[in-house]
């Protein structure tokens, strides 16, 4: 991928918060912070990683994007122009544009609808068309999608579906708009390995034929490198590491992206196997402040002077690669250290 | 050759919709309940459309009006009455045939409009949440705590004999509470799951959001709580009719309990309290067992495991 393509999406700066819900006198409110000041682009053609564990702020950030929430802070830009906020028709408009795959396929689809209806939801809601055509135009997105003969997926419920062949219904849902952009946001977390193998092959045909950018958000760091050109890690709604998959997987320099490496499967004895020993076993306590590093509590790196001090920079680790940690270096990753699994609080 | 595409498509469609039934008929028929509850409302039925049949032979046979002109007193059943008359020499048989057509218009018409405005009400409760929810909530609670035949019987006390419309208006009136509870409390769960959210995403508005995803999720539950509410509903008329409340025009089975008593043959004449009594116990055990037996469509989770299959 060349750097010169033109940015399809831009999130700046975007905060988003949860309140937790406290007692009657309103004691005990929690506030989560989801995103914290993120900022990212995504080039136009491209498919966009996002990384990171549960809770990280992946999902909140897919739901920012398509209009399902809105930011409490910062800007989303589509295309140049600022998404947020957006209401009735304007809102309508926007979502020809960009669409959603969700992670559950058993949940995503009303249960009452037939596929036909469902996949041909958007084609009626949009006015784009309607009768015999619509039907048509679903029929031909779901042999897009790899479901074929269509007309006998067409009219059946969901509930007589199985969850891959749900997912590839929900593709078919998501594209049959030919948004340029498709937010997935976990499509394969509910489905066995063999599934997912074949939901990247259609999301990587998406692209490839559509020229749709794809916005692939995921725990898994391993599909994240099949399928993705660029990927960010992110950690508890902070950006840790963004840059080129290859790169950023092969030769990762933040300690949390080094944690993930570690976390990955792998076969082999356990000392054969390099490793970075980046994660503390327990948590640390809190940074007071609050301003430091936002992942001060479990880096194995960390110093309390610093890293709970002082929010670290993003910086260059090479082409297009950018770390937000104090003690990142460019240059290769030390990953040698085998034995030990886990290192020590 | 695209007449013919779009022709078997929708033979495809409908084809879907016969499936479903049939599915769900299987269901149904599969347990033991719902086919009791179903021949004995079916039974019912036939009776209240029968009711037509013996005023047309004789007038003597007319429930409320009709008079054998050589009985004086009440009589055990005979060729001539099967089930004997009561004290005015009027048909039993008639009058119960009669009181199970009132019965359906009671109990089905109560319930119907219970539970559209119990439905319609939870459904704007659940999806417009705030003050809306809390609102209509707090009056639904209200109106859940006050006894209803309590309540009903203070207005037939102030306001004299009450018609029949007027008592199954205001069953209505107090029973959609409960409806409205549980439609919420559904709709409450519908609006969380990530179907409504790809609708969003779909472009769809609120209204269709409202109509086409929840609506049909809701239904089928709004539909069995109507079914418990007609077993509500004729419990409550027969009670208002038996205490001397009730429509003095119609002939009713609590209405006919009520003249059994009225004029002292309680235990005197079983010919004539059994009949209403067990027609009213029937068909409210009948429309229960409906109810069961559609919850078990309805939900999977109590599906016997068994015969699943």
């Amino acid at each position: 991928m060349s750097s010169a393509q033109e940015t399809i999406l831009e999130l700046r700066q975007v905060t988003k918060r949860y309140q937790t819900r406290g007692n009657i006198l309103g004691r005990g409110k929690k506030e989560v912070l989801a995103l914290n000041r993120i900022s990212l682009q995504v080039r136009a053609g491209e498919i966009f990683g996002l990384v990171g564990e549960s809770g990280s702020g992946k999902t909140t950030a897919g739901r920012l994007i398509v209009g399902l929430e809105k930011p409490d802070e910062g800007g989303i830009f589509l295309n140049g122009q600022d998404i947020v906020g957006l209401q009735g028709k304007a809102l309508r408009r926007y979502r020809r544009q960009v669409q959603m795959v969700f992670q559950d396929p058993y949940q995503s689809f009303n249960p009452q609808v037939s596929i036909m209806d469902s996949v041909g939801e958007p084609l009626l809601t949009q006015g784009v068309a309607k009768g015999v055509e619509r039907e048509q135009m679903v029929l031909a997105a779901l042999k897009e999608a790899g479901l074929s003969p269509a007309e006998s997926y067409a009219f059946r419920f969901p509930h007589q579906l199985s969850g891959g062949q749900r997912q590839r219904v929900a593709i078919a849902r998501a594209m049959i708009l030919e948004p340029s952009l498709l937010v997935a946001d976990e499509p394969t977390s509910m489905l066995d390995a063999s599934y997912s193998a074949q939901i990247f092959d259609l999301l990587l045909g998406v692209r490839g034929r559509l020229g749709a950018t794809v916005l692939f958000i995921t725990h898994s760091l391993a599909s994240a490198r099949y399928l993705c050109d660029r990927v960010a890690v992110i950690y508890r709604g902070n950006l840790m590491e963004i840059g080129p998959a290859q790169e950023v997987i092969r030769n990762p320099r933040h300690p949390y992206t080094q944690a993930l490496l570690d976390a990955t499967p792998k076969f082999g004895r356990c000392e054969d196997i390099p490793r970075f020993n980046t994660l503390l076993r327990a948590e640390r306590p809190a940074a007071d402040s609050g301003v430091g590093c936002g992942f001060f509590r479990r880096c194995g790196l960390a110093q309390r002077a610093r890293c709970s001090m002082e929010a670290p920079e993003f910086r260059a680790m090479g082409e297009g690669h950018l770390c937000a940690c104090h003690y990142a270096e460019p240059g290769p990753a030390q990953a040698d250290q085998g034995g030990e699994c886990h290192l020590g609080a | 050759m695209n007449q013919q595409a779009a022709m078997d498509l929708r033979q495809a469609r409908r084809s879907l919709w016969r499936e479903r039934l049939a599915e769900d008929w299987r269901v149904f028929r599969r347990n033991p309940l719902g086919r009791i509850g179903l021949t004995l409302l079916i039974m019912f039925g036939l009776m209240a459309v029968c009711s037509y049949i013996p005023p047309m032979i004789n007038p003597m046979y007319n429930p409320m009006t009709g008079v054998d002109p050589h009985i004086m007193a009440s009589t055990g059943p005979s060729a001539r009455h099967w089930l004997g008359t009561d004290f005015m020499g009027r048909d039993i048989f008639a009058q119960l045939l009669a009181g199970a057509r009132v019965a359906f218009m009671v109990g089905v018409s109560a319930a119907f409009m219970a539970v559209v405005l119990g439905t319609a009400l939870g459904m704007t409760a659940g999806y417009m949440g705030g003050l809306t929810d809390t609102l209509l909530m707090r009056a639904a609670d209200m109106i859940m705590v006050m006894p209803t035949l309590l309540v009903v019987l203070m207005l037939a006390a102030l306001f004299g004999q009450l018609n029949i419309w007027t008592i199954v208006l205001m069953i209505a009136l107090f029973r959609w509470p409960g409806v409205s509870r549980v439609v919420r409390a559904q709709t409450l769960s519908l609006k969380q799951r990530p179907f409504i959210d790809a609708a969003r995403v779909a472009g769809a508005s609120h209204p269709r959001i409202i109509f086409r995803h929840i609506m049909p999720n809701v239904l089928p539950l709004a539909f069995l709580y109507m079914t418990f509410r007609v077993t509500s509903a004729i419990v409550i008329e027969a009670a208002l009719a038996f205490l001397g409340f009730g429509d003095p025009g119609t002939v009713s089975w609590g209405m006919m309990l009520q003249w059994v008593w009225k004029t002292g043959h309680m235990f005197q004449a079983m010919y004539w309290l059994l009949p209403p009594g067990l027609c009213i116990s029937l068909i409210t055990l009948s429309f229960y067992m409906l109810g069961r037996a559609m919850d078990e469509v309805l939900d999977p989770r109590l599906r016997d495991e068994t015969s699943a299959g």
